[in-house]
């Protein structure tokens, strides 16, 4: 087997993989601590993205470009709970009609952003993208240390916020029983925009590389999405370092995998190991066993 | 007696009708329909826009020069370009709508809802697809575009002739568009002088090219073919350059997308296509041209300049049937088709064989600095 191809799908693996575990990992914060499927997420990360992209071409500061889709992605995150999932959890809040309705809107999502940016490809170009040989047959591009860095910068800072923070332990603690939480007087509404909020502001950073990496179209967050919810189960459901970990899991299979079988089961790869984990490990890696 | 009293939403919709009942009663009768198969959402659905631009301007033409006794109706089905959703699509026009004509796009859309059409005799007409395949697929099946096979053999004497490109590596989607192009790489290439070094399949919904890039890079290729289609092609472009491959990039006519066009990374992409002159051919084509600048600002492509076609077609046929007193289906279009044979369309006079193909020239292009250089052909 050739050394420098494994170094090569290894390094290209671990950049694609940082992006899943941003996203996942803000999926698997809301799912976790709301017990809300928020299928949208995949539609956050598009707006996102999309916002990105038009800064970018509209020649603002890249710094300004990064503060506008984070802050598209938060309102969003914040509507959907405020307008969406709260009204159906306030009646029947069914996990189908939450569904549904996340399903619907990451539809209209997508449909608005073709009417609105076009129905074709979108990226941003930049220099960060392109890949030097930095050893015989091994290319990297800049971009690479900015998704590892971006990753673990704010992974560290979420489990800081969550373990030292007053609101990160009542995030936690939403987690594990809503009653507990209103019974210690705390909104546990206040908490869920908050989780929403959080959730979202980590997808605008994965759709911003996704933009400089791979680009975006309209329907880009449909595959993030299957991602995500792929991550979060081979993690663990509820765990965020488990997501994260996952991410980055699925998106080293997808490379690695071409190392043994056609370029055509890249995708297939990812789905294969949450299979295995469906099989072998159905509580994820960092699952806990649920009592019956 | 009752008195008919209009409320504000039977006003708003009298106000929105109003401009068109003057040239219904005009034409009269129900208008004929034309169904259109395209993906108007999902990763392809750029060429949905790219394509109904197209069919609009040729009813526009068909309605101002007065071609038909009825108004014609565009219905559009949204296929996402994909096989299931166009079959669904299909059915409601076959069933519900009473198409006369339909226009479709890509391989795989065509060849799911060719026997639909057939078992209804309703006229489908490509104007976007390639799979070799996709000649003969029903009596009522035609194409107005040239199938890939015409398009490779265009373009691999060029690129081994004149380019010194022999070891050719092929990126390919998997679906019936791209399983065609391999077949025809691996029986052409030999026979050109080259050589098929590598084939990477890539699934529809793939979005990371980089791992893809490291496995071409090592087979050492010469240029590297790309036969994908929508979003996914400009993707590839991206991902091959930016992790390393700087061989020379090819492909066939679907490149010719704005969003192609406007990639940096896909400057010196080297693509087919048919071949038409916009400024210097026929009062048709100029008149196209024109009107097409005029509606959309800015200039056709070849797929704005087949589904005019494909639609141009259903008024010109529909005219001669119409003059000999018989109703519009598939059956006495395929005969008007069969017995004119030659038709003045955009890009000259389109002939058509027995199968319901068109012939075309094919030119093989450069994209330099988002515009394109004809090199041969």
């Amino acid at each position: 087997m050739d050394a420098m191809l494994v170094l090569q799908l290894l390094l290209g693996g671990l950049q694609t993989g940082a992006i899943y575990a941003l996203t996942a990992a803000g999926f698997a914060l809301i799912f976790g601590t709301t017990r809300v499927f928020h299928v949208a997420h995949g539609a956050t990360f598009t707006l996102a993205g999309y916002v990105f992209v038009f800064a970018w071409n509209a020649g603002w500061h890249p710094a300004l470009g990064v503060l506008a889709a984070v802050a598209v992605a938060v309102l969003f995150g914040i509507g959907m709970e405020r307008f969406v999932y709260r009204p159906i959890q306030r009646h029947e809040g069914s996990f189908f009609t939450v569904f549904v309705a996340a399903f619907g809107v990451s539809i209209v999502v997508q449909n608005l952003v073709g009417m609105v940016a076009g129905r074709g490809f979108a990226n941003v170009d930049t220099t960060l993208s392109r890949a030097v040989e930095v050893l015989p047959e091994v290319f990297l591009a800049q971009v690479f240390w900015v998704a590892i860095g971006v990753a673990v910068v704010l992974f560290v800072a979420l489990t800081a916020f969550l373990s030292r923070t007053h609101a990160g332990v009542a995030l936690r603690a939403l987690a594990q029983n809503p009653d507990l939480i209103r019974a210690y007087g705390l909104s546990s509404s206040r908490l869920s925009v908050l989780t929403f909020a959080l959730g979202s502001a980590l997808a605008a950073p994965a759709a911003i590389l996704m933009a400089m990496t791979t680009g975006l179209n309209e329907a880009v967050g449909n595959h993030v999405m299957l991602l995500s919810m792929a991550a979060t189960m081979v993690g663990g459901v509820g765990s965020l370092r488990g997501a994260a970990v996952a991410g980055v899991l699925l998106g080293v299979a997808e490379s690695l995998v071409l190392l043994v079988l056609d370029t055509q089961w890249a995708e297939a790869a990812s789905f294969l190991v949450l299979f295995g984990f469906i099989l072998f490990r159905p509580t994820g890696l960092f699952g806990v066993v649920a009592a019956r | 007696m009752t008195a008919i009293r209009f409320g504000r939403r039977g006003l708003l919709g009298s106000a929105l009708a109003a401009p068109f009942i003057g040239r219904a009663s005009a034409q009269g009768g129900d208008p004929y329909v034309v169904g259109t198969l395209f993906p108007l959402s999902g990763p392809n659905a750029e060429y949905g826009g790219v394509f109904t631009a197209g069919a609009q301007l040729a009813l526009e033409h068909i309605e101002q020069d007065r071609m038909l006794k009825r108004p014609v109706r565009l219905q559009a089905e949204d296929t996402q370009a994909l096989p299931q959703q166009a079959v669904v699509g299909m059915n409601k026009l076959v069933n519900v709508d009473r198409a006369n004509w339909t226009l479709v796009g890509f391989t795989a859309v065509s060849k799911a809802v060719a026997p639909i059409g057939d078992r209804a005799k309703v006229i489908m007409v490509n104007g976007g697809a390639v799979g070799p395949d996709l000649s003969g697929l029903s009596p009522y099946f035609w194409n107005v575009i040239p199938l890939a096979h015409l398009e490779t053999r265009a373009l691999l004497p060029y690129l081994v002739g004149q380019r010194g490109a022999k070891r050719i590596a092929l990126v390919y989607v998997d679906d019936p568009l791209g399983d065609a192009i391999l077949g025809i790489l691996r029986d052409e290439l030999p026979k050109a002088g080259g050589q098929l070094v590598g084939s990477f399949s890539v699934p529809r919904t793939a979005q990371q090219f980089g791992p893809v890039a490291a496995r071409v890079r090592q087979v050492r290729p010469d240029a590297v073919y790309i036969a994908s289609f929508g979003a996914q092609q400009s993707q590839i472009i991206k991902g091959l350059r930016d992790n390393g491959v700087s061989q020379l990039l090819c492909s066939y006519s679907a490149m010719n997308l704005d969003s192609v066009r406007s990639l940096p990374e896909a400057n010196g992409l080297i693509f087919t296509g048919q071949k038409v002159d916009f400024e210097g051919g026929d009062a048709i084509t100029r008149r196209f041209a024109a009107d097409f600048r005029k509606a959309n600002g800015k200039e056709p492509t070849i797929y704005n300049v087949n589904y005019y076609n494909a639609t141009r077609l259903f008024g010109l046929l529909g005219q001669q049937v119409e003059a000999e007193g018989g109703q519009l289906g598939g059956d006495s279009l395929r005969a008007a088709l069969l017995k004119t044979r030659k038709f003045p369309l955009v890009g000259g006079t389109g002939e058509f064989d027995d199968a319901g193909n068109m012939m075309a020239a094919i030119e093989v292009n450069e994209l330099r600095d988002g515009r394109l250089n004809r090199l041969a052909g």
